[in-house]
């Protein structure tokens, strides 16, 4: 169950051809996650700072 | 006293204090299980019959497919409870919901699309599930806009529950149109009621996955809830001892 599925590391990345929309579908999931987070922090962070100033 | 107990402790303050207490917890846990079974089934699950490497978007795709109709859900929970006991944090997790939902729903809709080319050798088809797929991220994006069109915050959230209840008759659409009509989508594979037709070594990790996925959007949920509290309670005392 453990057991690497590719020969090498540039089999996993290629996955017989499919590694193109595999990686594509992770980096689409990646940067929504980041973005969404930063997002969230950087409003978070400039309404405490401009409630803090208005204070 | 259902009334009472929800007014107690569904107060934005309650809320704001408590949810500080787990959130860090939940974060780590959740982008730990989250990291460990996307490498799990990216790397280690051995290749699919039929789909061969391709079915790896699995692990991505349901997960997203499966809290892009979760979180509509929560809206229409949120939606009922604000129109039947007033509660302003449910109006609140109404709006900081839909964003999220949103771009839950473009991953499950972008996956799915990528995953069709090399199965069903289209990226779209307008079939029953795509299309109410779709469907329910248009809705996502207008409950946005029209609430931010609005200057009148109380207005807004009535009239955007009003829309998030009406919305919800297309959840069980897009739940049951794959059984409803012929699609090129494929019926569930994991109910409640029957065995899981996928196997073990290929169902723990989406488990795994799914699991992560869910504990990192309620992160996500927590601070964009934040950022709705603080913006429309920022008249209150307590609001200063919180920031």
């Amino acid at each position: 169950m453990f057991d690497f599925a590719f020969k090498s590391i540039e089999e996993a990345i290629y996955m017989n051809g499919h590694g193109i929309y595999v990686w594509i579908v992770v980096t689409i999931v990646i940067v929504c996650l980041i973005s969404a987070f930063g997002h969230y922090k950087i409003k978070l962070r400039e309404l405490k700072k401009k409630f803090n100033e208005s204070d | 006293m259902i009334k009472k107990f929800i007014h107690q402790f569904a107060s934005p303050k309650t809320y704001l204090f408590q949810v500080n207490k787990f959130y860090n917890y939940i974060f780590y846990i959740s982008i730990s299980i989250y990291v460990l079974s996307i490498t799990w089934g990216l790397l280690f699950v051995p290749e699919d019959f039929v789909q061969g490497n391709s079915f790896r978007i699995i692990y991505l795709h349901v997960p997203a497919s499966f809290l892009s109709q979760s979180l509509y859900a929560a809206m229409a929970i949120a939606s009922v409870t604000y129109l039947i006991w007033r509660v302003k944090l449910a109006a609140y997790l109404i709006i900081a919901i839909a964003p999220i939902g949103a771009m839950v729903t473009f991953i499950a809709l972008s996956s799915g699309s990528i995953w069709g080319i090399p199965t069903w050798g289209t990226w779209w088809q307008w079939d029953a599930r795509i299309t109410s797929t779709l469907i329910l991220f248009i809705m996502y994006l207008g409950l946005i806009s029209l609430h931010g069109s609005f200057s009148n915050y109380e207005k807004a959230d009535k009239l955007l529950s009003w829309l998030v209840i009406v919305g919800f008759v297309n959840i069980p659409i897009i739940k049951k149109s794959v059984d409803w009509w012929s699609t090129l989508h494929q019926s569930a594979s994991i109910t409640l009621t029957n065995k899981p037709s996928i196997d073990p070594s290929m169902l723990y990790p989406l488990i795994g996955s799914t699991i992560g996925f869910f504990g990192l959007i309620i992160c996500l949920v927590i601070i964009s809830s934040k950022v709705q509290i603080i913006k429309r309670e920022s008249t209150k005392s307590w609001i200063k001892d919180y920031v």
